[in-house]
């Protein structure tokens, strides 16, 4: 059995409460399948006070072993962590010496591996993520850190995670089965982030004619003109798919804001429209040079179908199979 | 008489970071200090921004009830711009609320109440059941989650951080098979509850009406075997009944409007007798509180929260919220009281405003929203729109207070330029968990953990009941 310790630093408990999302296999299921025993976790651990001090102790001096720390939330560069969680020390500074003494660690969330919304802004808190701060590589830990196996700290971003990313990281981890290589420019693992959110959008019809919704709730693509960053953001969301399977950001009807990227939230502003320069966005997709996406677009839009056409701007099927007529008014060519 | 001085630090099984610093004299609390201690600063984060980036931003001051921060981030730009929402968005937030507030009182249960009822030596079958992290509960309820997180993956996407939730309604239309979809997984959950949490359907447990009938339904069947029959017999026999009091008022802003403006529980301030609640007479002081000072109460519209972490009298980070001068409870205990829920208000006049009957209020909403829901999605019209379109506004001010699962929210937002001018949320467990206020009236947790017993300072099992027992969200709380 392997020791878990799990640390909640400036967070807002997204990455637990995502976890409990879990299913197949639900959250005891997966401890019981990882083999390991939670040493401290904000529900699963039993400690109080001066124990969780000592625990902490325990585990930076190596006398307990840590397989596996897994760190939830941003840390404060600049100021003493505020909080007296572990009271006498600032917990950057426990979370310093654990990872030193560990395996493993493992950042969840995108304030954990890069800052994310708590290093939003100004960030007058200097709040940074464990090896990275945005998209530079240093943070709480150094861009040296290894951790005792030889592994820099592994990403597992998002806002939150999806609780598939961080168990099946945990779970490549503890089989070894993930090794430096495994692991993007941003140290997450290809498994998880290797894919765009567009992929499997089911308004990538939409997308491909450039039918695009007016307005929340239409069923139209949502990339021109709502803000969606699908096409950006790397992750496996509309495979996967969320809570029990049912959902995605785009499914839910909003835009997807690229939130496992290192530079989230900031650089996807505004959130919920699409910035243009005339007709063109200006973040354009995900390796598309701006002349073909230029003239794709074009195109697309002119061969759009009706049925798209007319979809994209309603909140429900305008456009229903028999009553639909091709544009030569013969119904025997309906879509 | 020998004073001794305890700090409570950290608490397990609880959200955030929380302090307690109590005076103990004669083996009782004398005076506690409830202190936040994380800072995170989201109301300045948000000065000068976009003013619909707030809903993006307020969802992640908390990850367990961040659907009713982006709920109160809406309204406040709705009331900002004078629009309302479409029949359908109002009933598919209720839903989406009800589903949040449903999770968050289970998991609360499940993994930080109960656990704390069987330390041992305990009850073998209690312990099976509860002490985590195996406990055979706690297993049903984590797999239990699925069956009704699927409902709210048809509505919100995503949860924690759905952006389903804009000021003209909700960003996801529902076909007439999703709907069905929604019927079956609300179906499963419910078997979920009936089997295990209640041991019977819930229409029987909704015909409770007195404390009387709760001894009754006790030795009924197999009642008395279920999860909350078990909670029951542990809470009296631990003495539940007689911790956590205080001189209650209740602050509730209402939950759960139907189209109509109808609430599922009534708006008001309940103080020995019901009245009206009127938002303007909310304010916060910071006396004790980290942030630069000011003057007695401040309205929200006129807060500030320019940290001041070097101000020795201060001893949290969470502000202290009062509603006429006065501290006040929210929360399930809180609506039900102002709805005059009439199980709730027997139990409330048998027992006090306990942590047995706050605990009770909990779980007796569960079960009442969980009823609601069914209803409210046939409500739900395909044929009908779901989302307006919002006017951009570059001045003015807008105030967002919705129910969320610990109790009243609000945002109070002002608006100039087109860009965030000031933006202060108050939070539930910020009412709850409040510091004193500028005449050194303590918060609600502070008045209820005075005669709290305290015989083993490791093991503060009675304490911890009294804490437990307002489901503080330290997250929000200090935000």
């Amino acid at each position: 059995m392997a020791n878990l310790l799990w640390i909640q630093a400036v967070c807002c408990g997204g990455e637990t409460a995502s976890l409990l999302n879990s299913d197949h296999p639900h959250l005891l299921a997966a401890l019981h399948t990882l083999d390991v025993a939670m040493l401290g976790h904000p529900y699963l651990h039993r400690q109080t006070g001066a124990k969780m001090e000592q625990l902490l102790a325990e585990c930076a001096a190596g006398e307990v072993h840590v397989d596996l720390l897994v760190v939830e939330g941003a840390t404060y560069l600049t100021v003493p962590h505020p909080t007296s969680w572990a009271t006498g020390k600032p917990l950057a500074e426990w979370i310093r010496a654990i990872a030193l003494a560990a395996d493993y660690t493992v950042a969840v969330g995108t304030c954990a591996s890069f800052g994310g919304i708590m290093a939003c802004g100004r960030n007058p808190l200097g709040a940074t993520g464990l090896q990275f701060y945005r998209n530079e590589r240093g943070g709480l830990l150094g861009a040296d850190y290894r951790g005792r196996a030889g592994m820099p700290v592994v990403n597992v971003p998002g806002c939150p995670a999806h609780p598939d990313w961080i168990i099946g990281t945990l779970w490549a981890l503890r089989a070894n089965r993930l090794t430096a290589s495994d692991l993007d420019r941003f140290n997450r693992p290809h498994a998880f982030y290797g894919k765009l959110a567009h992929h499997a959008c089911p308004r990538n019809e939409y997308y491909e004619f450039k039918a695009s919704a007016a307005a929340y709730s239409h069923q139209g693509c949502l990339f021109e003109n709502l803000g969606c960053k699908g096409t950006l953001c790397e992750s496996d969301c509309n495979e996967r798919l969320w809570l029990a399977r049912t959902g995605s950001c785009t499914r839910g009807g909003f835009p997807c804001l690229s939130c496992t990227s290192p530079v989230f939230p900031d650089r996807f502003i505004p959130f919920f429209e699409t910035a243009k320069i005339g007709e063109i966005p200006t973040s354009l997709p995900l390796d598309v040079p701006k002349a073909w996406y230029v003239g794709i677009s074009g195109l697309s839009k002119l061969a759009c179908p009706e049925r798209l056409r007319r979809n994209a701007v309603s909140f429900k099927p305008a456009w229903r199979g028999k009553e639909a007529q091709s544009d030569d008014g013969n119904p025997d060519h309906h879509v | 008489m020998v004073t001794r001085t305890i700090t409570f630090s950290p608490f397990s099984r609880l959200e955030g970071d929380l302090q307690v610093n109590v005076e103990v004299q004669g083996g009782q609390i004398a005076s506690a200090h409830a202190s936040g201690t994380l800072y995170r600063g989201f109301e300045l984060m948000l000065r000068g921004r976009d003013p619909m980036d707030a809903i993006v931003i307020t969802c992640r001051v908390c990850g367990q009830c961040g659907l009713a921060h982006s709920a109160a981030a809406s309204a406040a730009i709705r009331s900002l711009a004078g629009i309302s929402m479409p029949p359908n968005a109002s009933v598919a937030v209720n839903v989406m609320m009800a589903i949040e507030t449903v999770l968050s009182h289970l998991t609360h249960f499940y993994l930080s109440f109960a656990p704390d009822l069987v330390e041992p030596p305990c009850a073998d079958k209690a312990m099976e059941r509860f002490l985590p992290p195996g406990g055979r509960s706690i297993s049903r309820a984590l797999r239990a989650r699925e069956d009704i997180l699927g409902i709210l993956g048809l509505l919100a996407g995503k949860w924690p951080n759905t952006l389903a939730l804009q000021p003209g309604g909700t960003t996801r239309p529902v076909d007439a098979s999703e709907i069905r979809r929604a019927h079956g997984m609300l179906g499963e959950f419910t078997e979920f509850v009936r089997d295990q949490v209640i041991g019977c359907e819930p229409d029987r447990w909704l015909a409770l009406r007195t404390a009387a009938d709760l001894d009754r339904w006790l030795g009924e069947g197999s009642h008395a075997g279920s999860d909350v029959g078990l909670l029951v017999a542990l809470a009296l026999e631990r003495g539940l009944d007689k911790i956590g009091m205080w001189p209650a008022r209740f602050l509730s802003s209402g939950g759960w409007p139907d189209s109509g403006g109808r609430m599922l529980t009534r708006p008001g301030f309940y103080d020995g007798h019901p009245a009206e609640m009127d938002p303007a007479r909310i304010a916060e002081h910071v006396k004790y509180s980290w942030y630069d000072p000011s003057e007695g109460g401040v309205p929200p519209f006129d807060g500030e929260s320019e940290p001041a972490p070097e101000r020795t009298e201060a001893y949290s980070w969470t502000k202290a919220p009062r509603y006429a001068g006065q501290p006040a409870e929210v929360g399930p205990l809180a609506r039900l009281v102002n709805g005059a829920d009439p199980f709730v208000m027997d139990l409330l006049a048998k027992y006090g405003p306990s942590a047995f009957v706050r605990e009770m209020a909990r779980l007796h909403e569960t079960i009442r929203l969980l009823g609601e829901i069914g209803p409210w999605l046939d409500e739900l019209d395909p044929e009908e729109p779901f989302c307006r379109e919002t006017p951009r506004v570059e001045s003015g001010s807008g105030i967002g207070l919705v129910e969320a699962p610990r109790g009243t929210l609000g945002h109070w937002m002002r608006v100039e330029g087109g860009r965030i001018r000031n933006y202060q949320i108050i939070t539930p467990t910020g009412w709850n968990l409040s510091p004193r206020d500028s005449e050194g009236t303590p918060g609600p947790l502070e008045a209820a953990l005075v005669g709290t017993p305290v015989s083993d300072p490791d093991r503060p099992a009675a304490v911890s009941h009294v804490v437990k027992s307002f489901d503080p969200c330290l997250f929000c709380t200090v935000h």
